[in-house]
């Protein structure tokens, strides 16, 4: 893309939907961190190597963290769009 | 103009540096109370306890073990969404 022709206004803007975007995602993994952590590891510190099941929950709790995360953002969406569009309706 | 950009570039670094360490900070006092709470239970003395010193820095190896598991998944799954991304933009696009 080329910036240039893109007004300072316009870049301003874009900068800081990246950053909001970059500190959402960090965000996110810092909540995932913490749930993975809650449901795989237990609380009995005997050792400090990863077993191999707390492996393949961490795998699993990534994967089903993210896909739920893209449902909730799928029917939010939907949910506000719809929300919008009753607005807009009531006030015309 | 190349001035100006220069002084923009070392801003930005300081922010990114200082944003490094306060995150830095933020999980080693997570990091203290997560081990605090799960490590040490009995207060009938002042003393730590030899076992709740093992458990804690247990604790925290496995908590940075498995932080780094889920930042390998975490970056694999943003790949996959990346390609996925610029590949609908290719298809929409031509």
């Amino acid at each position: 893309m080329d910036m240039s022709q893109i007004s300072p206004a316009d870049q301003a803007k874009v900068q800081v939907m990246q950053e909001m975007e970059i500190e959402m995602m960090s965000d996110l993994y810092n909540r995932m961190t913490t749930a993975c952590h809650k449901k795989c590891i237990p609380p009995r510190y005997s050792e400090s190597e990863l077993g191999k099941g707390e492996m393949v929950c961490i795998d699993r709790c990534v994967a089903k963290y993210l896909d739920i995360h893209e449902h909730i953002g799928k029917k939010l969406t939907a949910m506000s769009m719809q929300d919008a569009e009753l607005m807009k309706n009531m006030t015309s | 103009m190349e001035k100006t950009h220069e002084k923009i570039d070392i801003n930005q670094l300081d922010k990114d540096q200082l944003k490094t360490f306060s995150d830095f900070l933020i999980s080693y006092n997570r990091l203290t109370e997560m081990c605090f709470k799960d490590c040490v239970r009995d207060f009938t003395s002042h003393e730590v306890k030899e076992t709740e010193v093992k458990c804690s820095l247990n604790c925290m190896e496995k908590y940075l073990k498995m932080n780094q598991r889920v930042s390998q998944r975490f970056q694999e799954f943003q790949m996959i969404a990346n390609e996925n991304a610029m590949a609908m933009l290719k298809k929409t696009g031509k």
